[in-house]
């Protein structure tokens, strides 16, 4: 599974066309119509936006760039986007491997918010949901190689629900516990305090967009 | 990195002795892996972890005379090829951008660099100055469970028979030292009857003050393996915070702080009321004996207690055990009186191999002594010891607390293989083996760790050198340490790899050799001992505690106890004569290069598992069964100790209404000197936080991730509270972990210890919280 990092997905060539002439021309009509007209951030990538964010299309629409969600973070997490996110410059995000969120219990980040971007009638950080964590390198995990790791799990602001350890028998040493962190996808808000604390130079922890659900039986 | 290549490939040849494939018979690296290494140009060698008390062992690659990997050994026994994050760290922790390479003198405010001759003359000069005027009680030295066998051994030897003083004491004092009392009291010898392989041999584990899974996480990976194969086992975990091993057991048990001495008692009331106790067993190894009652907590300076031990009866033994009924022991502890009664049957259920694993919640307890006491009294009572499987194990937090600190004997009343300065018998033998004369050894212990610093502050010590240990963080009280070290007068040497809260205190700074950048020796708490070659030099100048030592002696005049070529062999020679015959015997050297270690007494090349039984410990002579035979005082039987309950130090009350527990996490290692230059681990876990119930917290309006202060009678630090942490504090209590050596909650810790022991509480004082 590829996970592109919002800081490394763009070439000079596409910065030049898109990120800095096409918004210029369009900016003035507003960023309603530009987003016809362009790709948005997650479409190349995954942006993790504030808690309380609305759907990407609809953030872009309703954030008004005013940083005053960033102002209202007491830790630095969230940053405003450069001309490297297209048409989502200016807007603010979270780079959870350098500082991710840490889930102030009163949400100072959305009660700032004055454009609607971030929803206000979300109140508890349980019901966050920025992304939603997964393990994308198994074989780089090492408590699922058996060592006794799990600094995801313990880390986790919400540990023992939206990360829990399944322990099963270490078949190589036989006398072992693999201590394997699963991420239960419906209580886990994104963000992102296991991809910054995973202790493998790339994490092997991430979080992603939540994927819509996805159900056992198929429909159509 | 001044090393040659000539020097390197000298080093790894001699250090490998198993580096080429077959090179060894007993444990040589698989032929597969020593391709690998020489077709990648690392050489590997084998160590011991660097960390903790369990002992696991890794393969350290080593490439242009720097540790450039490690990986858990999949022959050692211990971890087989595992490591939790911390030893999967190992080859950052050496090599931390700040690393002291050069002795520092101090010059006022400022530390100047100094040659190691200057250096060690000025030491040599402060000490003799302070000998000659305060007598030798005046100098001090204080080590580690970290040291190895010979850097301890070295200090005893100088010390107590070179200069002539006892003022020899090792951090293991803060940690162990309750466990050595509870194994002297009750079977006349130190460390444990079983191994570790009574974590998969058994299927009944109840854990006492003890966070395994963060603390010792390889073994627990163990235990709940032997759970995963086995339906039957059950572990109970008995604690006064939900951990991550809570988290992990059959069954949580929490009780209220210093309770455990009322549940222990109240759990052999039933074991004897319900007649659970195994009659045969007590009739042929066990005396009853009660020691003195309300014993104080050494909060006054020179405290000194020294237990009366009476003998009594079963009878009398029932008698003292009937006020702690189940409903009693209820009301002191909070846990139900049903449950005591059932963990009481599960410890004497016949059907169940039951083992009690304990580490700091029990022995950092001012009563430390008492509940070890008292957990041996459960299984003497139901018989449960000794047998592969069944067997109260405390488990050590230092990879030589048990190899150095407890067996070296580098504790003022101690000297080698269980022995005592007051015993003139055993100042003979010492004084034998080290070639002194016999009254060199003063007979009488001076100061504990605790009264050591005591008198450090009053002046009546002048000069201490501390090794590889970081008191001015990790003592109780500290701020009162802190500035005793401070003191006009006053000279402290300090031996480490970086600066830290101790060397910031220090007058001398010398930069010392680590782990595998010396030969050295530990031993690990299923009685392991361990060797490892120097792999690589340290950096700079730093040079080994032991060399230091030696230095030191020679310039002290005492030149002639080192005459080592070889002294970490050498010495392992000598030392190894303390302990033959005793039940304490020791390999040769050479067994200990060729093997993932071995566990004593090896006796004709053979390893014990578990001592004191037939069939197994080769002092047990066939028809005997099981043998107390280091109790010869009570007729190689052990003892059941009547020990009451009685309350801590410090209450919480209105002014300070909290319990405050300190303790550790899983990415770092005691003061975090190591761990904190490791990026990926101080990422992981930056800082100490403030566990807090959340509705204590919802009460005092505090909200997740506030700053608060805390604050006892003796200091005050600001933390972020964290209420949906890793632990879950109980109502009214908090917890902090104390490798943060930017917020130093050990000022806040009472310096009340365990009159017996000597050991400090670090687990309980009083404290409130403020939102800062």
């Amino acid at each position: 599974m590829a996970i592109e990092t919002p800081t490394t997905g763009i070439t000079r060539r596409r910065f030049l066309k898109n990120g800095v002439a096409v918004p210029l021309a369009l900016a003035l009509a507003g960023g309603s119509i530009s987003t016809l007209f362009l790709r948005r951030a997650d479409a190349r990538g995954f942006y993790l936006r504030p808690p309380g964010a609305l759907e990407e299309s609809r953030f872009l629409a309703a954030c008004v760039k005013c940083g005053k969600c960033a102002q209202a973070c007491p830790n630095n997490s969230i940053r405003m986007a450069g001309a490297e996110a297209g048409i989502g410059i200016g807007t603010p995000h979270i780079i959870a491997r350098e500082t991710p969120c840490y889930l102030c219990p009163d949400l100072p980040c959305v009660k700032a918010c004055p454009s609607g971007a971030l929803d206000k009638t979300l109140t508890e950080v349980e019901k966050v949901r920025m992304g939603t964590a997964v393990i994308v390198d198994r074989e780089a995990c090492l408590s699922i190689r058996g060592l006794r790791c799990e600094v995801c799990y313990r880390e986790c602001p919400l540990i023992d629900k939206a990360i829990t350890i399944e322990p099963r028998h270490n078949e190589r040493t036989g006398t072992h516990t693999i201590m394997e962190p699963v991420i239960h996808r419906d209580k886990c808000v994104g963000c992102g305090i296991c991809e910054h604390a995973c202790v493998r130079e790339k994490p092997v922890i991430v979080v992603i967009k939540s994927p819509p659900e996805q159900k056992d039986s198929y429909e159509f | 990195m001044t090393v040659s290549r000539r020097d390197f490939l000298k080093a790894s040849a001699a250090a490998a002795a198993f580096a080429a494939a077959g090179a060894s018979a007993l444990n040589p690296l698989r032929p597969k892996d020593a391709d690998a290494a020489s077709t990648s140009g690392l050489t590997w060698g084998k160590a011991p972890c660097r960390f903790c008390g369990t002992g696991c062992g890794v393969l350290v690659g080593v490439k242009d005379g720097k540790i450039v990997a490690t990986k858990g050994d999949p022959q050692a026994p211990v971890n087989k090829g595992l490591n939790c994050i911390k030893g999967y760290f190992l080859s950052k922790i050496l090599y931390g951008k700040d690393r002291l390479t050069k002795p520092l003198i101090r010059k006022g405010n400022r530390m100047v660099e100094a040659s190691w001759d200057e250096a060690m003359n000025l030491i040599a000069a402060k000490f003799k100055e302070s000998i000659a005027k305060h007598g030798p009680n005046s100098v001090a030295i204080y080590g580690s469970g970290q040291w190895t066998i010979a850097d301890g051994y070295a200090a005893a030897k100088l010390f107590k028979g070179g200069i002539g003083t006892n003022n020899v004491e090792a951090n293991a004092r803060l940690c162990m030292a309750s466990a050595v009392v509870g194994f002297m009291t009750t079977f006349g010898s130190d460390e444990p009857m079983g191994c570790y392989d009574d974590l998969d041999l058994g299927d009944t584990y109840i854990l006492w003050g003890a966070n395994m899974a963060e603390c010792h996480p390889v073994l627990f990976s163990r235990l709940i393996d032997n759970r995963l194969r086995n339906p039957k086992v059950k572990i109970v975990d008995f604690g006064t915070r939900f951990t991550r091993t809570s988290q992990m057991a059959n069954q949580y048990v929490k009780f209220a702080p210093q309770s455990d001495l009322a549940l222990l008692n109240a759990i052999a009331h039933v074991i004897v009321k319900e007649k659970l106790y195994d009659q045969g067993f007590i009739n042929k190894h066990v005396v009853f004996k009660k020691g003195k009652e309300k014993i104080g907590y050494g909060l006054e300076d020179k405290f000194k207690f020294a237990d009366d031990p009476k003998p009594m009866t079963f009878e009398e033994y029932q008698a003292f055990l009937k006020p702690y009924t189940p409903e009693y022991a209820s009301k002191v502890s909070g846990v139900p009186a049903k449950t005591i009664v059932e963990i009481a049957r599960l410890y004497a259920d016949k059907s169940r191999k039951v083992c009690s694993l304990w580490t700091m919640g029990v022995n950092e307890h001012s009563r430390g002594s008492w509940v070890n006491n008292l957990i041996y009294n459960v299984h003497l009572l139901t018989g449960k010891i000794c047998r592969p499987g069944e067997n109260p194990m405390s488990l050590t937090g230092q990879p030589s607390a048990c190899g150095t600190a407890r067996e070296v004997g580098t504790f003022t009343h101690r000297l080698p293989a269980d022995m005592v300065v007051t015993n003139p018998e055993h100042r003979e033998k010492a004084a034998r083996i080290w070639g002194v004369d016999p009254h060199k050894i003063p007979d009488k212990p001076s100061y504990h760790t605790v009264e050591m610093f005591r008198a450090l502050d009053r002046g009546d010590i002048r000069c201490m050198w501390i090794q590889c240990t970081n008191p001015f963080q990790s003592m109780p009280n500290l701020n009162r340490y802190r500035k005793g070290a401070r003191k006009e007068g006053r000279f402290i040497v300090v031996s480490d790899i970086y600066p830290n809260r101790t060397t910031e205190q220090a007058d001398v700074i010398l930069p010392t050799a680590s782990w595998v950048e010396k030969e050295g020796m530990w031993g690990n708490a299923e009685r392991r001992t361990h060797h490892f070659h120097k792999l690589v030099n340290a950096p700079g100048e730093g040079r080994s505690d032991l060399a230091q030592l030696i230095d030191f002696a020679h310039r002290m005049g005492y030149g002639h106890l080192f005459p080592y070529k070889h002294p970490e062999k050498e010495i392992w020679e000598e030392y190894r004569k303390f302990g033959e015959g005793q039940g304490k015997d020791l390999a040769p050297y050479e067994s200990y290069v060729k093997a993932r270690g071995l566990r004593w007494p090896v006796v004709n090349g053979k390893e014990t598992r578990w001592r004191y039984v037939e069939g197994h410990d080769p002092y047990v002579k066939a028809g005997e069964g099981i043998k107390f035979y280091k109790n010869k005082a009570t007729n190689y039987k052990a003892v059941i100790w009547a020990r009451p309950y009685e309350p801590p130090a410090e209450i919480p009350d209105k002014q300070y209404p909290f319990w405050l527990c300190t303790g550790r996490v899983l990415e770092h290692w005691h003061t975090a000197t190591m761990t904190g230059r490791v990026m990926e681990l101080k990422r992981a876990n930056p800082n100490a936080v403030c566990e807090m119930h959340p509705e204590d917290a919802k009460r005092l309006g505090i909200k997740n991730r506030d700053k608060v202060r805390v604050s006892s009678r003796r200091g005050s630090v600001v933390l972020t509270v964290d209420l949906n942490g890793r632990g879950k504090s109980e109502r009214g209590n908090l917890f902090v972990p104390f490798f943060d050596e930017t917020k130093l909650i050990n000022e806040l810790c009472i310096d009340a210890y365990c009159p017996l022991s000597g050991e400090p509480d670090f687990k309980k004082c009083a404290v409130r919280v403020e939102k800062a």
